[in-house]
């Protein structure tokens, strides 16, 4: 009797030590293709991107949000410290620098009809477009995909399962934005966003992952 | 007996090999083996000749060897390095499933593999795998075929070789694009298995089903310039040729006014850092990078072609 009570104890002690921790698993996402194995990588990615996207992906963002002007001044001053202040990119030569944004400025131009939806805004005051945002559906490049440090390259069968990724992720922005209805055209747009760095002359290409228009 | 047998037949795999091979000798830093495709397409004689002067400027040994798209003759030029006692090998490989076992076999006799180019469906076995952005480069590639296009007509795809993960993803790449242009409308899409005689006699014959065409868009330059060849052949070089990889032969197409462009792939660059991780990753035992990296490929047509040279862009 004595030794079942012990034993009893010190298994209840055993199950409370543990009950309060919490088993995470890390996102694995060859392990969540194995349970949908009949599902095109196209249609798993963009499960997986979904699974992440509130999680760990706009928390990324929000974590390395710079005021747009800001970073024009520091990449302008020095793009590779501006780049190690700010910037998220992937292992490699010569990848070039994301940056999460936050910005203001107003539409010169709207292209909301289109597949490849854009807003094209001035935000200096020069009356010349500078920023666009994209807004899909159809968004090009793989800024989220690129930005985000879990998204590991290794972690995924090939470059089309991570392709798919991207689309994922670009499709995730998209479907999150509201895109108002009527003539944008001189109207303010405040937005967050990532984008790849080109060059200090192009035209940033940001996909937004929020955005207000008016004052 | 097993094991000598294996040797033998590794012995003359070297012997064999050794008739068509370049031996380079530099300091004794040890032997680099360099596996590409064969060197008739000059993308992968880039990769070799690039990994080569490298790995000579490191003080590496080198022995350059060419598989020819044969993942048994890759398997036996790997027991060939590994015979030799390589201190590491630098891959274009044969094939994406096929070839985790020979660098598996490699890394069990304790010889790290560094690829280039192309894929492997396994991590964990190769030290780095350094691949161009085949879809961002697709995407720059469509881009501009549609904007050549005018945005509509009928057109044909040149698909590369199947077995190769880099055929699927440009194709992905380009249909991603060219599929939101409800205008442009594919009338035939084949595989010519990235060979310049197979694109020549395939768009001679898709040519006579479809006269019709306005452009062809490849998943190589091979395959452009077989493609071109039998377009100009039939009177035809109004059609909008584009391909992928920034080979010479290409440029000079384009300068002349024939294929309208291509992707660079820096092919020469990418076989270079691979012998630097390589070099890094043997004198550290660590490259400090992931192991899959991809570079990103850059649009080459008329305002940049004369800058291309073998491979890389200068300027």
């Amino acid at each position: 009797m004595r030794h079942s009570f012990l034993f009893t104890v010190i298994a209840i002690g055993t199950f409370s030590a543990t009950a309060g921790c919490k088993i995470v698993k890390n996102v694995d996402p060859n392990e969540a293709g194995e349970v949908a194995a009949a599902m095109t990588d196209e249609e798993r990615m963009a499960n997986y991107a979904r699974e992440i996207w509130d999680t760990d992906v706009i928390p990324t963002v929000a974590a390395h949000l710079v005021p747009l002007d800001e970073l024009r001044s520091a990449l302008a001053h020095d793009v590779d410290a501006a780049g190690e202040a700010h910037g998220l990119r992937p292992d490699g030569e010569a990848n070039p620098w994301n940056f999460a944004i936050t910005g203001t400025g107003s539409v010169i131009e709207a292209k909301t009809e289109s597949r490849a939806a854009k807003l094209h805004l001035d935000t200096v005051g020069d009356g010349e477009i500078d920023v666009t945002l994209q807004l899909g559906p159809i968004v090009r490049g793989t800024t989220l995909r690129d930005a985000m440090p879990f998204l590991l390259f290794s972690n995924f069968r090939d470059q089309i399962e991570f392709a798919k990724l991207g689309n994922g992720l670009n499709a995730m922005a998209h479907e999150r934005l509201t895109i108002p209805e009527g003539d944008l055209v001189g109207q303010t747009v405040t937005f967050e966003g990532m984008f790849t760095f080109k060059d200090l002359e192009s035209t940033l290409e940001v996909v937004p992952t929020a955005m207000t228009v008016g004052e | 007996m097993k094991t000598n047998r294996r040797i033998f037949m590794s012995g003359l795999a070297g012997v064999v090999t050794l008739a068509s091979t370049r031996i380079g000798f530099a300091q004794d830093k040890g032997l680099i083996a360099i596996l590409t495709p064969s060197h008739d397409n000059p993308f992968f004689k880039a990769e070799a000749v690039g990994a080569e002067a490298r790995a000579i400027e490191l003080g590496y040994d080198t022995i350059v060897l060419v598989h020819d798209d044969d993942p048994n003759k890759q398997s036996e030029l790997f027991d060939t390095a590994i015979a030799r006692g390589a201190a590491a090998i630098i891959l274009d490989n044969a094939g994406a499933d096929a070839t985790v076992a020979a660098v598996q076999r490699a890394k069990d006799a304790g010889i790290p593999s560094f690829l280039i180019d192309r894929e492997i469906k396994e991590t964990g076995i190769a030290i780095s795998q350094i691949v161009s952005n085949n879809y961002q480069g697709a995407q720059l590639g469509a881009e501009e075929f549609v904007r050549i296009m005018g945005e509509e007509g009928n057109y044909v795809e040149l698909v590369g070789r199947e077995a190769d993960t880099n055929a699927g993803i440009r194709s992905s790449g380009y249909h991603d694009i060219i599929d939101q242009y409800p205008d442009l409308v594919m009338v035939a899409q084949q595989s010519a298995n990235w060979s310049q005689t197979e694109a020549f006699e395939k768009m001679e014959s898709i040519l006579q089903a479809n006269p019709d065409i306005k452009g062809v868009i490849c998943g190589n330059d091979t395959m452009a310039m077989g493609a071109w060849a039998a377009l100009e052949a039939a009177g035809r070089d109004d059609v909008i040729v584009v391909g992928f990889d920034g080979s010479n032969d290409v440029r000079d197409s384009i300068l002349a006014g024939g294929i309208k462009a291509t992707v660079l792939q820096p092919a020469y660059r990418q076989a270079q850092l691979a012998v630097e991780q390589a070099d890094m990753y043997i004198q550290t035992g660590t490259t400090g990078l992931e192991e899959k990296q991809l570079m990103d490929c850059v649009l080459i047509n008329a305002d940049n072609a004369a800058d291309l040279e073998t491979f890389s862009l200068s300027g």
